[in-house]
């Protein structure tokens, strides 16, 4: 087996054409998957907040079977169980539009949503009962104190955990590759069968994956001390 | 009780037979007053009398399970919508004890949010306001800092002008001073004596005799959730009529 | 539909449960749950070797293992589980089940993950614990034996269970590299079926979610019971003594 050689994969551009394609997927996914789990978080947050009373189980319920069930299990419910259950007109549909990148997006995206929403309950349970004293106080009502006193503050207590979570969601894109998409990790596996520079790709995978992840962080960084540069402490 | 009720037109705040439990255990008994308008009203009393708890129901955030609260003749603690309620609450302006500012909000953005959100005042009319406010209270030069950068001092001071902004008929104050450093009661004070000898109506709960003899109308003496003794402050703190309220004002002196 | 998950239970139970035992190594939840015991088991001491490292006064102990903490949180655990599968034959020479590879591979993972949580257990007692005993003559060794890791890690009961929990979801990836576990199981269940494919992959979710459940209801008493206990102990409001056992349950 000769040496070590990275221009093999990188200098060739079938290979590198795989490599992109598989990082497009990977982000399609990931934005695709975070969007989904950001909206629902919010909308289950407001559930479980509302005079509804059977808001607070069943959001309960859904972030427990989220949280239990192991993820790449979910997503092989989705494609390999839920999608054969669908009308043919709705899974042709499907088999014609990428198929295994929807059905990732979907179950990431419900899954990843279970654990938002937890990061923002507790975000919000953590602002100081006296906040909303004196929001009521003031005269503003139930939604309006929540709009302009607690959510505020509530998400940027929420920011740590959210963006430790966007991490993972991001690492857990590659579960996708277990459902036929052809992400990144799906691009690494194919350029090893063809070239069997396994050392080579498997290592250049990897760096990419560090490089997003610590990109991702980087953000979350840079949005956590955008919102919070006046909170500091008196001297 | 000595003093003279205030006649019923000019009552502001009328409490009627209000009683409060928590379960089984009795707070408030029974508690019949009013506040005229332009008074100011000092309730002390020994801790765990039920101060803090009768303030607190007098914007309802607090509930009571029988008797009427109301101002300028509206209940209270009738049932109503919530918009009602709101709308009541602006009204009355209310200080806590730990000022609860808005820490994501600069000072005068503090000041200016609720006029606009809540009454939908127009933002550069409602600022401006707010500027003035702050100046009122001496913190004009601090518009644009954070709750966070100011001392207790100032952030009760932004909570009062936070609480004006309303343009309340009248001001609760739950003990404004008890969480201060002892140097920085003294302008927190100050603001509230000259809130009052502009002839705010406001009702105080406070430790701070001085300023109850200093501007007070009337001192209600609570203890056990009753209001033992109504009197002006020279009757209060020269003859003190009931034991409890004698032995408190000796307490005091310590 | 519920009859025909019963009838697939039925039919099938010895298969989940062992996988091809006595035909073949053992599989199956059994070999899942083995799995994770397994590597929890190992992945506890090389976690407090590494969290003493990080926090070792000597830099030549501290940045490899702080690399090797950062790489392994940055990186898919099928990356991790791709490389393993890669280098572990290579490096033994040998040919190794997936067993233990996945095996490796999970030490490497949650060791690395539940460093942090020792570490920051040890970080919450405070600096006052260590000074007490160095000033009762101990060593450092001798102080974070008796004194300091005692404490830390009867706090950390209920985040080891979690990460328990966090393995049996994690096993699940093994599926890759053909682990005999319990999803394998199920999907030769699903081979063998093929026509009832929702049906198999819901008795697996739920197998999972009652066993995950179960566990984690357990470890959230417990820790109810050790932040009551503690708080009796030092008179610390309670809420500040246990580390939060929520870091370590997800990473999956």
């Amino acid at each position: 087996m000769s040496g070590f050689d990275l221009s093999a994969i990188l200098a060739n551009p079938e290979y590198t054409a795989m490599l992109l394609h598989g990082i497009e997927m990977t982000f399609i996914i990931y934005a695709g998957s975070w969007s989904m789990a950001m909206v629902l978080a919010l909308l289950l947050l407001a559930l479980r907040l509302s005079p509804f009373r059977f808001g607070d189980p069943l959001v309960a319920a859904y972030v427990s079977y989220h949280r239990n069930v192991p993820t790449l299990v979910q997503l092989m419910l989705w494609y390999f169980g839920i999608f054969t259950l669908m009308p043919s007109g709705v899974s042709s549909w499907l088999a014609i539009h990428n198929a295994e990148a929807i059905f990732a997006v979907i179950g990431l995206g419900l899954c990843q949503a279970a654990y938002f929403s937890e990061d923002l309950r507790s975000g919000v349970r953590s602002v100081s009962p006296g906040q909303m004293q004196a929001a009521r106080a003031l005269g503003h009502g139930y939604i309006s104190a929540m709009r302009f006193v607690i959510m505020p503050q509530g998400v940027r207590n929420a920011l740590p955990p959210l963006i430790n979570h966007s991490v993972s969601l991001f690492k857990n894109s590659s579960l996708a590759v277990v459902i036929g998409a052809s992400e990144l990790t799906h691009a690494v596996k194919e350029i090893e069968n063809l070239s069997f520079r396994t050392f080579e790709i498997y290592l250049i995978g990897t760096v990419l994956y560090l490089f997003f992840s610590l990109v991702i962080m980087s953000i979350g960084a840079y949005v956590s001390m955008r919102t919070d540069p006046a909170r500091s402490a008196r001297a | 009780m000595t003093m003279t009720v205030p006649a019923q037109e000019q009552q502001t705040i009328r409490l009627s037979q209000v009683c409060k439990s928590y379960g089984d255990y009795p707070v408030l008994k029974d508690i019949d007053a009013q506040v005229a308008r332009g008074e100011v009203v000092v309730i002390c009393g020994p801790s765990g009398s039920g101060k803090s708890t009768l303030i607190r129901t007098i914007n309802r955030l607090e509930e009571i399970n029988s008797g009427s609260i109301t101002l300028d003749g509206q209940n209270i603690h009738a049932a109503m919508r919530a918009k009602e309620l709101n709308a009541l609450r602006s009204r009355i302006g209310f200080v806590f004890q730990n000022f609860n500012l808005f820490p994501h909000l600069s000072v005068v953005e503090n000041v200016s949010m609720s006029p606009i959100r809540v009454k939908g005042v127009a933002p550069d009319v409602a600022e401006e306001k707010a500027l003035k406010l702050l100046d009122r209270v001496g913190l004009a030069d601090k518009a644009r800092a954070y709750p966070g950068q100011l001392s207790g001092g100032q952030q009760q001071r932004v909570a009062i002008a936070r609480a004006l902004a309303m343009e309340p008929p009248v001001m609760l104050f739950d003990e404004p001073t008890s969480a201060l450093d002892p140097e920085m009661v003294g302008e927190v004070l100050a603001v509230m004596k000259s809130l009052a000898s502009e002839g705010m109506t406001m009702l105080c709960v406070t430790h701070e005799m001085g300023f109850a003899r200093d501007v007070a109308d009337r001192i209600w003496f609570i203890d056990a959730g009753q209001i033992i003794e109504m009197a002006t402050p020279e009757e209060f703190f020269n003859n003190p009529r009931h034991p409890r309220a004698q032995r408190f004002l000796a307490d005091l002196r310590h | 539909m519920i009859h025909d998950m019963i009838a697939i239970v039925r039919d099938y139970w010895l298969l989940l449960l062992i996988g091809q035992y006595p035909n073949g190594p053992l599989g199956g939840l059994a070999n899942t749950l083995i799995l994770s015991a397994l590597s929890i088991a190992l992945a506890f001491p090389v976690s407090i070797l590494f969290a003493l490292a990080r926090l070792s006064k000597s830099a030549l102990l501290r940045w490899p293992v702080t690399a090797l903490v950062y790489f392994t949180r940055g990186v898919p655990l099928l990356m991790l589980i791709l490389w393993s599968y890669f280098l572990v034959p290579l490096m033994t020479g040998a040919d190794v089940p997936s067993f233990v590879t996945m095996l490796t591979t999970l030490v490497v993972y949650q060791s690395a993950f539940l460093s942090e949580v020792v570490r920051a257990g040890i970080v919450a007692l405070g600096p006052g614990q260590m000074d007490a005993g160095r000033a009762l003559g101990h060593s450092y060794i001798g102080a974070m034996r008796f004194i300091i890791l005692p404490q830390a890690l009867y706090n950390m009961i209920p985040s080891i269970i979690s990460t328990f929990v966090s393995t049996i979801k994690d096993t699940t990836l093994g599926y890759v590299i053909n682990v005999p576990d319990l999803t394998f199981a199920a999907s030769q269940v699903n081979n063998q079926l093929l026509t009832q494919p929702f049906q198999v992959f819901l008795i697996l979710a739920i197998v999972y979610f009652a066993i995950c459940w179960t566990l984690t209801h357990f470890a959230n008493r417990l820790e109810r019971r050790i932040t009551r206990r503690r708080a009796g102990l030092s008179g610390l409001p309670a809420a500040s003594l246990v580390a939060p056992s929520k870091i370590i349950s997800e990473q999956l």
